[in-house]
């Protein structure tokens, strides 16, 4: 397996290599100039010239990707244009842990609620307690994620307001020491992480609704039950356990989503995570932070995707890698 | 194995649940029950900001917001003082005023200026200041001559490429394209500064331009200049003014905190200052009405009634009137001067006429009346009625008359075709408008438009670009018509907006051309008192308003939601945070036991 895992990471070198060089020139040939905002009245023309210098965007473009590349090799992603000449890795290394906050919340909230419903969907079939959450899921999971946070807000924080609004944490919560600081914290992330959470559950839950009643009808299951053994201990150890094994290899995949989802997120409730680091750097044309996400964004789906493989490899014994 | 560790997790999920669940509950009890936040947020004043700071640093911030926080944190050399009678700034020293205060003007203390008087010379080639010789820098540092001299030599280091060199235009040096600073800026003592220009410059310009905010040498003279936009100092300013910097978190929150040892003129009175970063506007809105923010800036016209319905501690604050919305219309062919350099008119918008026609056709009350309601005014031209001493409050906005429109069409030959659309000579009047996607009062405004446009026959598409595609068209003059604004200065300087030499004027868009608005431009800045170019910005707005190179629409009022706890608050086109320093906030009736 350790051989498995060396060799996917070895291709996935070049892959994300790939990618960079692709963003590194679609960027620069979209239009738009990240000098623009200083080309307006009442600042002398000179000044935009002189930006563009200091960014290195007057040399030919084979020149800048040389450059560039260089740079990359060294572990160089250089410097935010519409940051203050921050490095990038800087805003990265600030943006990532609120952006996995949310994901790693999200993930779990994600499992446990989608895993829950499923399950009792599943066990009461055609129920109309099954019938409900069917319905209910599916009005969630296709609702726009912004909307959904947009009238979470309305409702929960404007209409009755137990939560707040926007940021990361209160005017003054550094006050609080350290446990008050990360209850305020835990407070504030409530609204948003329901918001993801609740699509991603309720895609989970049909997931495992459906592996649910495949297993349900298998010879064993039948088996235990003429055995003797509580519905509970059937469903809960006996069927459960086979029945996750396809939704094991979700949580690999569901990263990327979580991630574009947290895009949204961290835009309306002002989060300075990764999503809106992109968003507005992709607005402002700031070229290396464009293109810095871009390979945290690649090498987080590769990973992903490495993590769903390697985990059905654990969770089923019959697959060998 | 595995049951054992089965076992082992299972009581604990729901547990961990109830924990989360209780804590979640627990942590929105105790924070809207004590008085912790509410006692801290009596003394702090919050303003909400669509984006971060740039730099804290007066010679490359470039932002509105970073400029606002310099500004309470650096010291300056001269107090501006707007004066809403007539629309013109004034400058102050200690000791003396560019002309004297009017009475509506909100003055503010003459001791916040490091200058205690001027001297212009009297061929207007130099200035001289006086410096006052007891300010300091937070440090300790006194604030001499030399660190204005140091920090003019940063605004005209090409490296550094300061967004305010223009400022350096006329000193000794600048018209053979490098200001000689040895020449251009003397320093005798540690009191005396003196500027020299290679021409002679009106005295209201001079203070202007030489005012720049200084920044301390003696912090900055190690950082070489290509590391000065790195440089971490950026991160921790020193300046003198009534704030001081306290932590500043990068894309959520800036928080200043009133200086102590401030004497420019005395520490701010609100004790702490929060800037905090809210990307989305409905965001904003919601924080104003909850109260856990206390300035929102441009709010939208149809959000008013709501806001003060729901919470009456909020007000609306309207500002005025410095940005205008217009129709740009294609002046020139631009294909054929791209191509050749030499101009022909533009096959549909190059006729004078035809531009009046288009004018008179648009119902701009109407897009008043449906956008912006009492926050809208019908403009003229670029000149804003707010700047009193040149405003020509005689010229009548041309009516929304529709038979005049065709009337003026059909004398030029625009004749309906078969198809319903106007033709001249087998062209068809039908063109693309554009505009930047995302700003719904422009997304009104076009609608209306084209609409307006098709019940006098002309076919007008409509299509929104995303900013920087547009914008990017409208620099290299790619499109025919679109739909955008200006946020004019408080001086008047319209050269770059209309002057002839479409090379030098980088925003004459439409390629309107018009060699008496140059010759009136020029002699209006030659007059050394604003006032007396009167007679030429009169002129200026009545040949702007017969030719319509573009179609003005309307003048648009700012609104600002401020909270009721704000007291002292005096807003005017000079800015929304104008006398920030005389603000107070009204305790919060929670706190009283």
């Amino acid at each position: 397996m350790v051989k498995y895992i060396l060799k996917r990471l070895l291709i996935a070198v070049p892959l994300i290599f790939g990618v960079l060089t692709l963003t590194f020139f679609i960027i620069r040939l979209a239009p738009g100039d990240p000098a623009a905002f200083f080309i307006q009245p009442g600042i002398s023309p000179k000044v935009a010239e002189q930006i563009r210098a200091q960014y290195g965007l007057n040399d030919p473009l084979p020149v800048q990707y040389v450059k560039w590349l260089g740079n990359v090799l060294h572990g160089d992603f250089g410097r935010s244009f519409s940051r203050a000449q921050q490095p990038v890795l800087e805003v990265i290394a600030e943006s990532l842990p609120v952006t996995m906050t949310i994901a790693i919340l999200t993930l779990i909230a994600n499992f446990a609620f989608g895993i829950v419903i499923g399950v009792i969907s599943a066990v009461r079939q055609n129920t109309f307690l099954d019938r409900f959450l069917t319905v209910t899921a599916l009005f969630f999971y296709s609702m726009p994620e912004f909307w959904f946070a947009l009238m979470m807000i309305i409702l929960f924080a404007l209409k009755f307001p137990l939560f707040p609004v926007s940021g990361l944490n209160e005017v003054g919560a550094e006050n609080y020491g350290t446990f008050g600081f990360v209850l305020d914290r835990i407070w504030h992330l409530a609204l948003p992480v329901t918001v993801l959470s609740i699509n991603g559950a309720a895609g989970i839950a049909r997931y495992v609704r459906g592996s649910m009643l495949e297993v349900i009808r298998q010879d064993y299951i039948r088996t235990a039950r003429a055995k003797g053994l509580s519905e509970r201990a059937v469903i809960l150890k006996h069927a459960l356990r086979n029945a996750l094994l396809p939704v094991v290899t979700l949580m690999g995949s569901s990263l990327p989503f979580i991630f574009s989802g947290a895009l949204f997120i961290e835009v309306i409730f002002a989060f300075p995570g990764m999503g809106r680091v992109t968003v507005e750097a992709i607005f402002a044309r700031d070229y290396p932070l464009i293109i810095a996400n871009t390979f945290v964004s690649g090498a987080l789906i590769v990973l992903g995707n490495l993590l769903s493989d390697v985990l059905y490899a654990v969770v089923d014994p019959r697959i060998k890698l | 194995m595995t049951k054992k560790s089965n076992n082992r997790i299972r009581p604990f999920l729901p547990l961990l649940l109830l924990a989360l669940v209780t804590l979640l509950t627990a942590c929105s009890k105790s924070n809207r029950k004590d008085g912790l936040s509410a006692s801290a947020k009596d003394s702090t004043l919050v303003i909400s900001m669509l984006a971060d700071a740039d730099y804290i640093n007066p010679v490359i911030g470039a932002s509105v917001t970073s400029a606002n926080i310099t500004g309470l944190i650096y010291p300056t050399l001269l107090q501006n003082e707007f004066d809403p009678e007539t629309g013109l700034l004034n400058y102050v020293a200690m000791e003396k005023k560019l002309r004297p205060s009017s009475p509506k003007a909100i003055g503010r203390s003459p001791k916040s200026a490091l200058a205690r008087s001027w001297t212009m010379a009297p061929d207007h080639l130099s200035i001289t200041y006086i410096l006052r010789n007891d300010a300091k820098w937070d440090d300790g540092h006194p604030i001499t001559s030399h660190d204005f001299k140091f920090a003019y030599r940063m605004y005209g280091n090409p490296v550094i490429a300061s967004p305010r060199q223009q400022a350096l235009a006329e000193l000794v040096g600048a018209d053979r394209g490098q200001v000689d600073f040895d020449k251009a800026i003397e320093t005798p003592d540690d009191t005396t500064l003196i500027f020299r220009f290679f021409k002679p410059v009106p005295e209201y310009i001079a203070l202007a331009h030489t005012s720049m905010t200084p920044i301390p040498e003696h912090i900055w003279k190690e950082v070489k200049p290509q590391e000065f936009r790195e440089s971490k100092l950026n991160q921790k300013p020193i300046g003198a003014g009534t704030y001081r910097l306290q932590a500043w978190n990068k894309q959520q929150d800036l928080i200043l905190t009133s200086n102590k040892s401030c004497i420019l003129p005395k520490p701010g009175n609100i004790k702490r200052i929060m800037f905090r970063v809210v990307p989305d506007y409905t965001v904003r809105l919601g924080q104003l009405q909850t109260g856990d923010v206390d300035v929102v800036e441009n709010i939208k016209p149809e959000d008013f009634v709501s806001l003060t319905k729901t919470n009456s501690s909020i007000d609306v604050k309207a500002i005025g009137l410095k940005v205008y919305d217009y129709v740009g219309w294609m002046n020139i062919d631009q294909d054929y001067f791209h191509k050749t350099g030499k101009f022909r008119p533009h096959p549909l918008f190059g006729s004078a006429a035809v531009r009046l026609a288009l004018t008179h056709a648009i119902d701009r009350q109407a897009i008043i009346d449906g956008f912006l309601g009492d926050y809208g005014v019908l403009c003229n031209t670029d000149i804003s009625p707010s700047l009193k001493w040149a405003y020509d409050d005689t010229i009548k906005p041309h009516a929304f008359d529709q038979s005049l429109a065709v009337k003026l069409l059909e004398k030029e030959g625009w004749l309906p075709g078969a198809d319903g659309i106007r033709q001249k000579n087998g062209k068809r009047f039908s063109f693309t408008l554009y505009s930047n996607a995302g700003n719904p009062r422009r997304n009104y405004a076009c609608v209306v438009i084209q609409q307006n446009l098709k019940e006098i026959g002309i076919d007008c598409k409509i299509e929104f670009q995303e900013s920087n595609v547009f914008f990017e068209n409208l620099h290299n003059r790619k499109i025919d018509a679109w739909m955008a604004g200006w946020s004019i200065g408080l001086e008047i300087d319209p050269m770059d907006v209309w002057g002839s030499d479409l090379e030098k004027s980088r925003f004459n868009f439409p390629g309107y051309i018009n060699p008496r608005i140059d010759q009136l431009c020029n002699l209006a800045k030659s007059k050394m008192r604003p006032e007396e170019a009167r007679s030429y910005w009169i002129e200026y707005q009545k040949i702007l308003h017969n030719d319509q190179p573009i179609t003005f629409l309307y003048w648009i009022k700012e609104t600002q939601g401020f909270n009721k706890r704000i007291q002292g608050a005096e807003l005017n086109i000079a800015g929304t945070f104008y006398n920030i320093d005389d603000w107070t906030l009204k305790p919060s009736p929670r706190v009283a036991p």
